[in-house]
């Protein structure tokens, strides 16, 4: 394993720049041959301030109070843009705006205060043949002034294309989904067409397959959908967890949130404490509910 | 004494610093700062997963969408989400009516434990449509017919679109409130000297009480604010003299106007939270009772045709409640009357020494007479730390209550405490505590 270089960053890169950036035909995915290497580098950000008037415009758009705890989304959106901007590096092996988030997994040690001042670390790593392509991770970790790791938020994305285990090469590939069964709900989202725009505007992730039909059309989807960590933290408001505990948010992506759209959720407070949410697409005219996500939310300690 | 068949224990408090309004707490709404609230007293208390008797709360400027404040507020912090709740409403009074409503369910054995809580934000306050607009808006959208939806909307006026905010005045009378007072001010001849004197006193005591570490397990900061915005720590009697007079300016009744912005109440956003028990709870919990609630009145005036002034209910809802108890008014040992102006609590003090108030207004014998001022507002009160509506009677139970215990450890004597708050269309609610060590 090569190792580690750490780049320092003057400050969080902007979206536009990021995704200008990812759409620049780039060396090292055009020439890519056999097994794809991830780069041995990390992105940081050192003294980024917490934003109290953006907390509390996620909080407000997620149906939660602004309390001065902040929610865990905002550690996700505050290093979002230095992996993103990591991932849309010349040597990066996979075409940013091809990715697909397939899981989340935040780690939070303990509570954050809005206006706290932290240090964000983003690297790739822990790739693997998955039967669609191949998967990786982006691994943030929000560290306060003295060192301490905050949080770790860990999104494992799939890449589209060939792979050892792709589908048909023999390898252990579930090509079958699982039937899904769905629970008795306990609420409806309604989600209306501004509903990416909304999220871009407190997250800046103004990718356009969220922004409207029209510019998800231009690339490759039929229509606009949600930001999948919009979903996520709004399970995570509405399950209520105490903010002052470390705590747990996982979450598993399957079919995409189409916008305008309906989605049922069902929430479950479990004997451990901690609560899940399964958000779904209502099946019509004789086709099967789609699970969406599935989020679970573990105080810890 | 009032017997009662069990006590309702104060057990603390918690409150964020309030803010001037358009001010650190510019874009937060009552929900979040009453979730604020709530959360650091739970924290305070170990309350998490807690299923409490009731939480009872409200708002003074509050949405139409707010109708459950209280209950949405607390369904966002860490208690157990079946604790019940409650909105009440009554203008200023509504935090200690809160306090009086909880308490008497508890003393009642309705419920065991319970938090009173109050917020406004006059920074979020509702804007709505003008009664034209809306009776417009419901003709259309009751209307069958495109055409008939259209003709409804055609009665639309470009004056109709102007957003109306909340009434900043008595709806009988046409007067702000600060007008009202400042004509109760020049009946009972209430210097702006003194005015200013109480003012200061109010700003210094506070102050003290912030150095000396009284509100650390009080106050819960929040947005970037520890303290009370309001608080001037520095002002001196020369400054608020300098101050321009800015209610009773148009009075004719009004000879000599006294009241400026240094001995009134700015508008102030914040919240505050008061958790109350049964001496069970208390056990149950760990917690230590600092004080129990004795009795509560409240009293209105007729003040529309001016047979008594706005804010002077308290002046005759106190004695009542003095009365009930069988106290006079000197021994009480700490008196938190809630400043809405200066003048309210001077004519409020100048009506009990008053023989000519007391014989005819109130039907005795003769004056309550004069009390100990070293006793009132010991810690500071409304024009230091601002009036953020229904939050006051919050602030003031869970600090009086911590500072009535704290003199009963010192003095090993039981100590009492009245607190008056005066409210909008000439009410008023007082209450009597008394510590518990």
């Amino acid at each position: 394993m090569t190792a580690e270089t750490i780049k320092d960053l003057r400050d969080v890169p902007s979206f536009p720049a990021v995704y200008a950036a990812a759409l620049t035909p780039s060396r090292a995915r055009r020439s890519r041959r056999g097994t794809p290497r991830l780069p041995a580098l990390a992105y940081r950000v050192r003294g980024v301030r917490i934003d109290a008037e953006r907390a509390r415009d996620v909080d407000h758009l997620l149906g939660g109070a602004a309390t001065d705890l902040v929610h865990p989304a905002v550690l996700h959106i505050l290093a979002f843009p230095v992996s993103l901007a990591l991932m849309a590096r010349d040597e990066f092996p996979f075409p940013l705006l091809g990715v697909v988030h397939l899981r989340n997994q935040l780690l939070q040690h303990r509570s954050v205060n809005v206006g706290e001042t932290v240090d964000v670390e983003c690297r790739v790593r822990d790739l693997r043949p998955h039967r669609k392509g191949w998967t990786f991770e982006a691994v943030a970790t929000v560290l306060d002034q003295d060192g301490a790791i905050i949080a770790t938020d860990v999104s494992t994305y799939l890449a589209k294309g060939d792979s050892p285990a792709a589908e048909g090469t023999g390898a252990d590939s579930p090509s079958r989904r699982r039937e899904f069964v769905a629970p008795r709900p306990t609420g409806r989202w309604s989600l209306g067409a501004d509903t990416g725009r909304r999220y871009a505007a407190v997250s800046g992730d103004a990718n356009p397959i969220h922004m409207s039909g029209l510019t998800a059309r231009a690339f490759g989807f039929p229509k606009a959908i949600a930001h999948g960590m919009y979903t996520a933290a709004r399970a995570l408001t509405e399950a209520r967890p105490d903010l002052s505990r470390p705590l747990r948010w996982d979450v598993e992506f399957d079919a995409p949130v189409t916008l305008p759209g309906t989605v049922l959720v069902s929430y479950e407070d479990r004997a451990d404490g901690s609560t899940t949410c399964v958000g779904w697409r209502p099946g019509r005219d004789g086709k099967p509910d789609r699970r969406c996500f599935e989020v679970a939310v573990t105080p810890l300690g | 004494m009032n017997s009662s068949p069990r006590d309702a224990l104060i057990l603390g408090g918690n409150r964020l610093p309030f803010a001037r309004a358009n001010g650190p707490y510019a874009g937060i709404s009552n929900q979040d700062l009453l979730t604020a609230a709530l959360d650091g007293l739970i924290a305070r208390y170990g309350l998490q997963g807690a299923r409490l008797g009731e939480v009872a709360g409200g708002a003074v400027l509050k949405l139409a969408g707010d109708l459950n404040l209280t209950r949405e507020s607390a369904l966002g912090t860490p208690l157990d989400p079946r604790t019940p709740a409650i909105d009440l409403s009554k203008a200023c009074a509504t935090g200690l009516e809160a306090v009086v409503h909880v308490s008497n369910r508890i003393r009642l054995g309705q419920i065991d434990s319970a938090i009173a809580a109050g917020v406004d934000s006059t920074s979020d306050a509702p804007i709505e449509v003008s009664a034209r607009l809306r009776r417009i808006l419901h003709r259309a959208s009751a209307a069958r017919s495109t055409a008939d939806r259209l003709k409804a909307l055609a009665a639309i006026r470009p004056a109709d679109l102007a957003p109306v905010p909340p009434r900043n005045g008595e709806p009988r009378t046409g007067l702000s409130m600060g007008e009202h007072m400042a004509l109760t001010a020049a009946q009972w001849g209430i210097t702006r000297e003194a005015q200013d004197e109480l003012a200061l006193a109010s700003h210094q005591h506070l102050a003290a009480s912030y150095d000396a570490g009284f509100h650390d397990d009080l106050v819960t900061g929040y947005r970037g604010l520890s303290r009370d915005q309001n608080l001037r720590a520095d002002s001196t009697l020369e400054k608020l003299a300098g101050l321009k007079p800015v209610f009773g300016v148009k009075s004719p009744q009004v000879a000599e106007p006294t009241m400026t912005a240094g001995n009134s109440t700015p508008l102030t956003d914040g919240a505050s939270a008061v958790l109350l028990g049964s001496a069970e709870f208390a056990a149950e919990r760990g917690l230590t009772p600092l004080a129990r609630v004795i009795d509560a009145r409240s009293a209105a005036v007729d003040f529309v045709h001016g047979d008594e002034g706005l804010l002077m209910a308290p002046a005759y809802a106190v004695p009542e409640l003095l009365d009930a108890n069988g106290l006079t008014l000197q021994d009480l040992d700490v008196y938190e009357i809630h400043e809405a102006f200066a003048a309210t609590v001077l004519a409020t003090l100048k009506a009990w020494e008053s023989e000519e108030f007391c014989r005819e207004r109130l039907g005795r014998d003769g004056a309550l007479g004069a009390i100990d001022r070293t006793k009132l507002n010991p810690l500071g009160s409304s024009l230091a730390a601002g009036h953020p509506f229904a939050a006051t009677g919050g602030r003031i139970i869970a600090s009086l209550a911590k500072h009535l215990h704290a003199r009963h450890v010192e003095t090993g004597t039981v100590q009492r405490g009245l607190v008056s708050i005066c409210a909008a269309a000439g009410q008023g609610t007082v209450a009597l505590i008394e510590s518990v060590a």
